[in-house]
């Protein structure tokens, strides 16, 4: 946002054509800037070198947080807080507060886990991402490049590189 | 895409090695040692344990042939792809059924002949109001679908048409091997047979369930129940579907069978191990908040005698499997899914031991007290060495039985007169598994916790299971080639960015 960027990005047809197209930029050692599609492409990470989101963990922490919240609050409320006889249950009614803490456990897991990921990626109320073409999230996809300090030279290689991988359109944007 | 297919054998067949059979018969001698040896030599009330040990693994290994059947069934109805390379395993598992329903139909004769006393129900003269030392008008009101005729009908009716059911798919899916043609024919006659299975095999497997296992415990019943119980088959049967393919691979074949398809068998271990506690814990809680005594008897009596099995079976099939499976990477190593595989197999197995044991050992000892327990029947059991326990007991059981009976003919008429439709209330005094009143609970090998002698008949009916199977294997190619899924389950991918299992091809 400080700083505009120019993107250099090609436009392919299939999900099939645009792996094939990243194995040949990875041959030819080619800095990848951000690949769009609007689906998830089986084997993209592993092309592109992506590590395991680690956003499964963060996932895992938030549930154990409701699970403690809600079986330790349950627990004080009814031991120590306002004690009340329930069905001439114990005031400690461990089965009796298990629902709730599999739903607080489920809740906490989804909403962090939504917070981090929306956060990670910089979306979120009042903030607009730029989109480079809007086809990329219909039936296009799409390999971008940083051309910010490229020669005359590296973007004609680049724009070669996309016909010779069979990029439909070949477009410039400044973002 | 070409390179996916290097060295891919999808011809490859299956071959039962001399070795394999040896090793199995092996297996099932050491279990009929076993069951021999539990009759005779099982301790106090042996003969009750062979036959709960009979019955337990029958219904056991005749779930996990059932569910095989229903998941082809889902499968091909789900229009599933990714399962096409392992269906052969399913279809060989289902084969087992008919050997389930023999065994069954050996525990339905000794109902019929009075060769054991596992179902209450069967007690000769208990339904008949004129027999007033005999009558029991609980199981009485139950007996339009507690007798020996529905029992036979159900397990043979209902079984059979499985059967017919597994052998009309086997019978499709090999004629498609030969004759597979473009229109698909033979898938399309497949859904056939998965669109009337399931259905059919839903409702009817909860009534065998509640048959066979369920009214063990003849005054308790629980609408939770059926569904608990097929969890648990289901969890055992892809606990065991996980191990064969591992063992597969190890021995050379299924080399196409991929970590992307391990990770999602795993994925269905964890999520039906979560679904079984569901079901667990929802007919635990119903049970335990509404607090009613002809209820909670089953698990009054299962917490307080039968702690090792109470909770074991919570550690094995829900925290342990929860915890090793709750990462990603356990479900692609070998080594963890190997271990929880044998976890979960083993602790379902020792989840219908619980379900079992308690309530046949009280059941047993109701017998002993029962007022119309045939003379010769008495004889002979004293001559099996029961003659301590017989005697010391009789003095005040005869007694405390009567009491009890005035009691609970009351409190049922009391009942009847407010509910009229509700015939299933008013239980007998006392917990499950022989803790009679002032009488403690007194350990029990083989009843309390599976010994040995349970653990060899385990062992003989997992070789007779798996006898059957690889036989099935063997004779047909271990893919089908011709079905219209294979294609996609030669490339499935469940887009995992942690990398390949050991000794997975290379997908790029």
């Amino acid at each position: 946002m400080s700083k505009n960027t120019e993107v250099l990005y090609g436009l392919y047809n299939d999900e099939e054509i645009l792996l094939d197209a990243l194995r040949n930029a990875n041959k030819k050692g080619i800095e990848v800037m951000e690949v769009y599609t609007p689906f998830p492409v089986h084997g993209l990470d592993d092309v592109l070198g992506l590590s395991e989101s680690r956003l499964h963990i963060a996932g895992f922490v938030y549930g154990i947080l409701g699970t403690m919240t809600a079986f330790g609050v349950m627990t004080w409320i009814f031991t120590r807080d306002w004690p009340i006889i329930f069905g001439g249950k114990p005031y400690f009614s461990a089965p009796a507060f298990i629902p709730i803490t599999f739903e607080l456990t489920v809740l906490f897991a989804c909403v962090g886990m939504v917070v981090t990921f929306y956060t990670i990626c910089g979306m979120g109320p009042g903030i607009t991402n730029p989109v480079l073409d809007d086809r990329i999230t219909d039936d296009k996809f799409c390999i971008a490049f940083n051309v910010n300090d490229a020669s005359n030279e590296d973007i004609n290689g680049l724009k070669s590189f996309f016909k010779e991988t069979g990029a439909e359109e070949i477009n410039t944007k400044t973002i | 895409m070409s390179d996916h297919n290097h060295n891919i054998d999808i011809t490859e067949r299956f071959e039962f090695t001399s070795k394999e059979k040896m090793v199995l018969i092996g297996m099932m001698a050491l279990g009929l040692i076993c069951l021999v040896a539990t009759y005779f030599m099982g301790g106090k009330d042996g003969e009750l344990r062979f036959w709960t040990n009979f019955l337990h693994n029958s219904v056991f290994f005749t779930g996990i042939a059932f569910i095989s059947m229903f998941l082809l069934a889902a499968k091909v109805l789900a229009y599933s792809g990714w399962h096409t390379v392992w269906k052969r395993l399913l279809e060989a598992k289902a084969q087992f059924l008919i050997f389930g329903l023999i065994f069954m139909g050996v525990i339905l004769l000794g109902t019929k002949l009075e060769w054991h006393h596992l179902y209450h129900w069967a007690f000769p003269g208990i339904t008949d109001p004129a027999n007033k030392d005999c009558y029991d008008p609980i199981i009485a009101g139950k007996s339009g679908f507690l007798n020996t005729g529905f029992y036979a009908l159900a397990t043979f009716g209902f079984g059979l048409i499985w059967y017919l059911c597994v052998v009309l798919f086997r019978r499709l899916s090999l004629s498609e091997d030969k004759n597979g043609d473009e229109s698909y024919s033979h898938h399309k006659k497949m859904k056939i047979v998965s669109a009337f299975f399931m259905p059919f095999g839903g409702f009817t497997s909860a009534a065998l369930i509640w048959l066979w296992i369920m009214s063990i415990d003849s005054h308790w019943y629980s609408t939770m129940f059926a569904w608990y119980a097929t969890a648990s088959w289901l969890v055992s049967a892809v606990a065991l579907l996980i191990l064969t393919i591992i063992y597969l691979k190890s021995r050379g074949y299924f080399s196409y069978v991929s970590g992307e398809h391990l990770h999602d068998l795993g994925k269905y271990l964890f999520g039906f191990s979560v679904f079984w506690t569901y079901l667990w814990f929802s007919q635990f809680m119903l049970i335990w908040y509404a607090n009613i005594g002809e209820e909670t008897i089953y698990f009054d009596g299962r917490m307080t005698n039968y702690p090792v099995l109470f909770w074991g079976n919570l550690i094995m099939n829900f925290v342990l499997p929860l915890l090793i499976l709750l990462r990603n990477d356990t479900k692609r190593k070998y080594g963890t899914l190997v271990l929880v595989c044998c976890i979960t197999l083993f602790g379902h197995w020792v989840d219908f031991f619980q379900m079992i044991k308690p309530g046949a050992l009280h059941t047993e000892h109701e017998y002993h007290e029962y007022a119309c327990a045939t003379h010769d029947h008495h004889d002979t059991k004293n001559d099996h060495g029961h003659h301590d326990h017989d005697d010391a007991k009789d003095g005040h059981h005869d007694k405390k039985g009567d009491d009890k009976h005035e009691h609970d003919t009351k409190s049922y008429e009391g009942h009847d007169k407010s509910h009229n439709s509700d015939g299933g209330h008013g239980e007998k005094q006392g917990s499950v598994g022989g803790d009679h009143g002032h009488h403690g609970h007194k350990f029990q090998m083989g009843f309390d916790i599976p010994g040995l002698l349970e653990l060899g008949t385990f062992i003989g009916f997992l070789g007779l299971f798996f006898f059957v199977v690889f036989s099935s294997l063997a004779k047909a190619p271990l893919v089908p080639p011709n079905d219209p899924y294979l294609g996609e389950s030669l490339h499935h991918h469940v887009g995992y960015g942690g990398g390949n299992m050991e000794g997975d091809h290379d997908h790029h």
